[in-house]
């Protein structure tokens, strides 16, 4: 007995020493561009040879890369990302909860035909049909406009079958004795479903944030104005300049990676408990 | 009296019904909408043009059936397009399904530091798309931190993305790192969800830790092993902006991935036909893919 207590405890601590070099390699390139924001640009490739601990430990680490940014179109275009995104993520909740709530609660005809056509949609792939819509958005005057950059996000499949996924969850007992108390189909939404459904929201929000923040292809097609170029883009063409600096460049890429990195670490367990229950089974 | 009565009960399900139009009217109507604007409209649109050939000065439009499909499969770019795509698609998944396999089984149990080290993992996840091709720009250049480490174990300095048969592999790398950790999750979820009693029974019956890998926790996962496959195939086939920002389908065309193909097609040739066609061969490309993995899984199920 001893010894299987005894073995159980070296694999748990030789499992503990595999995490360590495996989390390790993953935060290296983190770890490498992190330290490199935190000295001057013209520094970021002198200490690589030979790769020493003063590779990512800087002498002096200082923010004066990030204050940089502030007057620089990347600035201006990740600013830009919080804007849209916020946007996406408040029209976006509110169509798929209301679109989702239609699907769970309300019963009419045609409610399965409905219901394929969300599953349809979510099965054409966003960025394979973006260049066609991307022309569709110009002829409609559309180019160059918050608008434009928003409103392919906020109609996502995905949260509107994880929301209906939820809500098909609560019980029809409590929306029959509201509505016979005189509840109107809207105070259910309000008073009863949204309120129980919080798991359900985090996660759908997660996904309409994510949708957004990572989106690269449509919003390279559809916004070039100051207003409109979102900060992955920015970054992107900073990147292509010819003569780069790799300290401000690299503040910018840990600005926008710690925006949605704080989103998920919020809403990780309910994401997980969302997409585990209604992706796969 | 007893007529009143009756028209009071249909006045009220009149209104009842009124307000279940109201409702449906104001919680689906503008989602549905936009589905369809947004999603099926320019899938239909793509289809549609893609037999049409236009002109880049005057924008007229004519009907010439399948000729755009045929003259890109007569393409040799294309060609090399279609062959990297499908070399890449091959690749890059077993090798991302099966490291989030391997890092799952790692995870799922918890030991010291477990739940700190996964969110480790979990971390470039976060990181855009784009941006972590721009970091990876960096890490791959001549005198970048990829080299630098190469160089302190004492190997020789590589290429990568400048070198024609690594730039693949180093794109595969990069996506890798980016995606294993998230499709690790799914992963985790599943395991989690076969029962302790299972396990129980193949100890008592002798089962090594390898053994109740192989018999036990494979078959038993292999829902979630799917979907993972699944996802991860669709999510490769859509790859573009590593390439445009880390190789623009170099060197010598061995990074050319379909979705770039398209994208260039469109915007530097103007040729809308045939990146439409493209589209259209890239979905179809998708389902075929997805449609094989349901088809041997099936087949690995009934055996």
């Amino acid at each position: 007995m001893k010894s299987t207590k005894l073995l159980a405890k070296s694999t748990r601590s030789s499992k503990t020493l595999i995490g360590i070099v495996v989390a390790f390699l993953f935060m290296l390139p983190i770890a490498w561009v992190f330290s490199n924001s935190l000295r001057p640009g013209s520094e970021t490739f002198t200490w690589l040879d030979p790769l020493s601990w003063k590779t990512f430990f800087p002498d002096n680490p200082n923010f004066d890369n990030y204050f940089a940014l502030v007057d620089t179109s990347l600035g201006q275009g990740i600013a830009n990302s919080l804007w849209t995104t916020f946007l996406t993520l408040i029209f976006g909740l509110t169509l798929c909860a209301g679109a989702a709530f239609a699907l769970a609660a309300l019963e009419y005809r045609g409610r399965q035909l409905l219901f394929s056509l969300v599953i349809f949609s979510l099965l054409i792939p966003f960025d394979a049909i973006a260049i066609p819509l991307a022309s569709i958005f110009k002829d409609l005057g559309l180019q160059d406009t918050v608008a434009g950059l928003i409103l392919p996000g906020v109609a996502n499949g995905m949260a509107i079958f994880l929301l209906r996924t939820f809500f098909l969850g609560i019980p029809k007992e409590l929306v029959e004795a509201s509505r016979i108390d005189g509840l109107g189909w809207f105070g259910v939404f309000f008073r009863i479903y949204l309120p129980l459904s919080k798991p359900a929201l985090v996660g759908a929000s997660l996904v309409l944030f994510l949708f957004q923040w990572h989106a690269y292809i449509w919003p390279l097609l559809i916004g070039t104005g100051d207003n409109t170029l979102l900060g992955p883009i920015a970054l992107a063409n900073m990147k292509s300049q010819y003569a780069v600096d790799y300290g401000m460049l690299f503040a910018g890429a840990i600005l926008l990676s710690v925006v949605p990195l704080v989103m998920i670490l919020a809403g990780q367990k309910y994401f997980i408990q969302s997409s585990a229950t209604s992706g796969i089974k | 009296m007893a007529r009143g009565f009756g028209l009071m009960i249909y006045w009220r399900s009149g209104l009842k019904k009124k307000e279940l139009y109201w409702a449906l009217l104001v919680f689906l109507a503008p989602a549905v909408l936009a589905l369809i604007l947004m999603r099926i409209i320019p899938a239909a649109q793509a289809l549609i043009e893609s037999l049409f050939k236009t002109n880049v000065f005057s924008g007229e439009k004519t009907f010439i059936g399948l000729e755009n499909y045929f003259s890109l499969f007569a393409n040799p770019d294309f060609q090399n397009t279609l062959f990297v795509t499908i070399v890449f698609a091959l690749l890059v998944n077993p090798i991302q399904v099966f490291s989030a396999l391997l890092l799952a089984l790692l995870f799922v149990r918890k030991f010291p530091f477990s739940r700190f080290l996964r969110s480790l993992i979990i971390f470039p996840v976060a990181v855009p798309p784009a941006v972590s091709a721009v970091m990876w720009s960096a890490i791959y250049r001549p005198d970048g931190l990829a080299n630098s480490i190469l160089e302190a174990l004492g190997l020789a300095p590589q290429g990568f993305i400048l070198d024609q048969r690594q730039a693949l592999m180093s794109i595969i790398v990069m996506l890798s790192w980016i995606g294993v950790g998230y499709w690790m999750l799914f992963l985790i979820a599943g395991l989690n969800d076969i029962p302790d009693e299972i396990y129980e029974a193949a100890r008592i019956d002798g089962a090594g830790y390898l053994r109740q890998t192989v018999s036990v926790t494979m078959p038993l996962l292999i829902r979630p092993l799917s979907f993972v496959l699944v996802a991860t195939t669709i999510s490769n086939f859509l790859v573009f902006a590593p390439v445009l920002i880390l190789t623009r389908g170099g060197p010598v065309g061995s990074t050319s991935l379909l979705m770039y193909d398209i994208f260039v097609r469109a915007y530097s040739f103007g040729d809308v036909g045939r990146a439409n066609a493209g589209v259209f061969i890239l979905v179809l490309l998708m389902i075929t893919a997805v449609s094989l993995q349901f088809f041997l899984l099936r087949k690995g199920n009934q055996q």
